[in-house]
């Protein structure tokens, strides 16, 4: 399983990442549209930086959790997580219902709104380029090495070194090891990164196994409502024969 | 008029508004004709047409199940009616997701491609198998009256058991699966909506949504034909529905009180307004009404129980679907115009096919009686033009048409020519440059921008003669017009030129082949240059250059004119950092002007999470804005 490390306290907010991004993905220039959102992502910005106050920033990117909410919500299976662990999309399934869109806790699949035949854009992590056997682009490009990229257990490992030996410099936490199941994007930081969730602390538990209940049910429900409404039906009828047996007396009585 | 022809001119009327704004949204997509942003990937198609159509299309499983399966044969005359509207409403549920879809054409990739974890899938097969099962058991009505069909319909007829058995039970699953939908946005959806059983609370409503929807539809078309109502039979279904709202008030507060949300119920926010009066209009009042035996049978409020609850449901949906979803970045969607338009006419769409249903086929017990029908009344002329437009019946279909195409050419005129011609960019004015030491300049005033030093620039390049590589045309008489004088939009295409004064009588009053060659097309490309008119457009050794009068927008225009000359300067004088963004792009900030005292437009200084330091520069310290590059270098 591939990962990326993002250490907010070495970024210096110069964008190369997200150039980087663009000319690999022939991404067009970005203008200010309507259905823009304040975080710098869109369809044209899979990546993006976040200026926050005095003069810290912070990597905005697909998060590649773990057990991701959006692959489990796809209707068709446009969205799908690789074994390097990538979540890439097909766009020649997809159907365009947005429901990936809806369903990520970090709103990071965007739409091309402006497009008559649009697809969702999010980051890739690179997936040619990592099959490959080279690295993300961004990570590449990244001139301090704020950003890496390599094996998600050594990377874990890595952060965890960072914030033990200077603790004084971060907050003592690793984003994305545990939150819904766990991301393969990771960030330490000295400031807090609730932003990247808009501002709602996240639960441990993988947000699939919160449908999967349900959608365990179907089939069940299916024969269990099947059998009932056969049942119910089949009890009233005989019930009915029954009472009109005795002759045809009673259903005149009934009419009357 | 008849009120049934009023009414039908009105849904022709509203499909005709819909035929055009549809046709816009195929052409222009979803961003220019929707209020749908990145922050909000749902809106009303969703949320009312969806979730809201496939509720109030419930009824047809509910009174098939009370019927055929629990032989409670007295509602056996609103059957049909039932079936044909659950028939028709998920039709307009499918036709309404075509408009949502950003992909429609690939709607059948559910068939092909399979996702069993997902809620969508599921709740897709079980519409495609529920329209089956609906088609099937529709089929046999119109078939009545074509004797070759027999056959099928005897053989449908017997299978009707296990199609009302089949309808049922993929009603249950994906009445509540639209329900599941939302499982999986705990940190979305707002506590006093989200909830594990979200799946059951669906269905619940979805049935008393159903039984509502039956008795309103009943009413209104008995109103709409003059027929009399099946009062009796509206007060008992009103009298099964109290049960169910009884339960559905249980659960949802029991669930409320089960995941100790009941605390949130007392604060000020919308969200708890809109929660008690959505649960109030729901459940609330109409349990409290229909327990007094009078009101159940009193014909208005037979009325006005069922809009209440329906109303209240389907504002259930929208909620959930969306409005009520914590917010991410502060957008407030409303749906636009086209959005509600289409909504509308999707439901005139069904609402049209459902009358012509109940006029040519045995819906009701007793077909209504058409007046046009009536072999004694004589055509009559049209009051306006007096002239004949045929007999009643053609006269009608004459006046539909008419409505219909005057409302789409209505339409066509009043879509919104700025939000499709501008593709979505945000009006962002370019504001009048100052020409201090150094400048910012920062047209889209959102406080990032670039400190330019002027004065340098003027130093460098020959004093007062260089005015001109930079600054270029003027409008007619003026001597420095502002940059926002052509360029009305930041980043948009600017028409620099204006065809409509240069051919005017009024204006300059030319003819088509003063400009344009005889034998060739008409277009910017084949007409004579600006400068062949106009001399003095733009100054000898001027960097810009004019070739057609479509310009690119200013930011743009800024961009080549600096981008290329630096890299000009960056060989000549061996300083490769020169033509780099960060050169000038050195960081996000406002400025306070030495010249001017206090820079006039302090903005950005909070835009909203991000905060821009504002630098004061004096004479003694001027600001690194040289054209070295060297801050670059020590930045990296």
């Amino acid at each position: 399983m591939k990962a990326i490390l993002t250490d907010t306290t070495k970024c210096i907010g110069c964008r190369e990442c997200v150039i980087a991004c663009k000319k690999t993905y022939n991404l067009e220039e970005e203008v200010p549209r309507r259905w823009s959102s304040d975080d710098g992502l869109s369809s044209r910005n899979w990546t993006s930086i976040i200026q926050k106050p005095e003069g810290k920033f912070i990597r905005k990117q697909c998060r590649h959790c773990l057990q991701p909410a959006c692959v489990s919500a796809c209707p068709v299976g446009a969205l799908r997580k690789t074994s390097e662990g990538a979540v890439i999309y097909d766009s020649k399934k997809c159907i365009g219902c947005r429901y990936c869109m809806m369903a990520c806790p970090y709103g990071i699949p965007r739409y091309d709104w402006d497009q008559p035949v649009p697809y969702v854009r999010k980051c890739i992590l690179c997936y040619d380029r990592i099959t490959q056997g080279k690295q993300p682009a961004c990570t590449e490009a990244c001139p301090t090495e704020a950003t890496i990229f390599g094996d998600r257990q050594e990377l874990l490992g890595e952060a965890h070194r960072r914030l033990k030996e200077t603790p004084d410099k971060y907050i003592d936490r690793v984003w994305g090891e545990k939150e819904v199941g766990g991301t393969q994007v990771l960030y330490i930081s000295d400031i807090d990164l609730s932003c990247l969730t808009y501002g709602r602390p996240l639960g441990e538990k993988p947000l699939p196994t919160r449908t999967a209940t349900a959608m365990n049910a179907v089939p069940y429900t299916f024969v269990g409502m099947s059998a009932t409404m056969a049942g119910i039906s089949w009890i009233i009828g005989r019930r009915m024969k029954i009472q009109e047996k005795p002759g045809d007396d009673q259903r005149e009585d009934n009419d009357e | 008029m008849n009120r049934i022809y009023t009414f039908k001119t009105i849904l022709w009327t509203i499909l005709g508004f819909g035929a055009a704004v549809g046709t816009a949204r195929f052409i222009y997509g979803l961003g220019v004709t929707t209020n749908l942003s990145d922050s909000v990937p749902w809106g009303l198609w969703i949320g009312f047409d969806v979730m809201g159509g496939v509720a109030l299309a419930a009824g047809g499983f509910i009174l098939t199940a009370t019927v055929y399966i629990f032989r409670l044969e007295k509602f056996h005359g609103i059957v049909r009616p039932a079936v044909l509207t659950a028939f028709l409403g998920y039709i307009a549920v499918a036709v309404g997701l075509l408009f949502d879809l950003g992909l429609p054409w690939n709607i059948w990739h559910m068939i092909i491609f399979w996702n069993p974890h997902s809620p969508l899938f599921e709740v897709g097969w079980c519409v495609m198998l529920y329209l089956t099962v609906l088609l099937l058991e529709f089929f046999p009505i119109p078939a009545e009256e074509f004797s070759k069909l027999n056959k099928l319909r005897n053989f449908l007829l017997k299978l009707r058991l296990p199609l009302v058995i089949a309808g049922i039970a993929l009603s249950t699953l994906h009445q509540s699966s639209l329900g599941s939908l939302f499982l999986i946005m705990p940190y979305n959806v707002h506590p006093l909506w989200y909830s594990p059983i979200l799946p059951v609370l669906f269905f619940i409503s979805a049935i008393t949504l159903g039984l509502m929807m039956v008795s309103f539809e009943s009413k209104f078309t008995s109103w709409l034909y003059r027929r009399e109502t099946e009062t009796d039979l509206l007060a008992k279904l009103c009298s099964a529905a109290r049960w169910v709202f009884l339960i559905y008030i249980i659960v949802r507060f029991g669930d409320l009180a089960f995941r100790g949300q009941l605390g949130h119920l007392g604060g000020g926010e919308w969200q708890v307004v809109m929660f008690w009066v959505e649960i109030a209009i729901t459940a609330l009042i109409p349990v409290i009404l229909l327990s007094i035996p009078k009101i159940r049978i009193a014909p208005v409020w037979q009325w006005i129980i069922p809009m209440m609850s329906i109303f209240g449901i389907v504002l259930n949906r929208i909620n959930v679907g969306g409005l009520v979803h914590i917010n991410r970045g502060n957008t407030l969607y409303l749906p636009s115009l086209t959005e509600i338009t289409i909504s509308a006419s999707v439901v005139a769409g069904a609402a049209l096919v459902f009358l012509y249903m109940v006029e040519r086929y045995k819906i009701w017990e007793k077909r209504p009686a058409d007046p046009n029908t009536d072999p004694t009344k004589i055509p009559e002329f049209d009051f306006a033009s007096r002239t004949s437009l045929g007999t009643p019946e053609v006269a009608l279909r004459t006046k539909y048409s008419l409505a219909f195409i005057l409302a789409a050419a209505v339409g066509f005129a009043l879509l919104s020519t700025e939000n499709l011609s501008s593709a979505g960019t945000e009006s962002s004015p370019a504001k009048e440059a100052r020409g201090w030491e150094t400048m910012w300049i920062d047209g889209d005033l959102d406080g990032e921008g670039t400190a330019f030093p002027h004065a340098k620039h003027i130093d460098n390049n020959g004093k007062e003669k260089s005015c001109v590589l930079c600054h270029h045309m003027n409008l007619p008489l003026d001597n420095s017009s502002q940059c926002s004088a052509c360029h009305r939009d930041m980043y948009l295409l600017s028409d620099a030129f204006g065809h409509d004064r240069h051919a005017s009588a009024s204006g300059a009053g030319l003819k088509c082949f003063d400009c344009h060659k005889k034998d060739l097309t008409k277009n910017a490309d084949t007409a004579k240059p600006c400068k062949d008119c106009h001399g003095d457009l733009v100054a000898e050794g001027s960097t810009i250059t004019v070739e057609n009068y479509r310009t690119i927008g200013y930011v743009e225009s800024m961009h080549r004119l600096c981008i290329g000359c630096h890299s000009q300067k960056a060989d000549s004088l061996e300083k490769p950092d020169l033509p780099r963004c960060a050169n000038c792009h050195k960081e996000k900030r406002t400025i306070i002007s030495p010249d001017a005292g206090v820079h006039p437009h302090q903005y950005g200084a909070e835009k909203d999470n991000v905060i821009f330091p504002i630098v004061s520069y004096n004479s003694e310290q001027p600001p690194d804005t040289t054209n070295t590059g060297s801050a670059v270098e020590n930045s990296r």
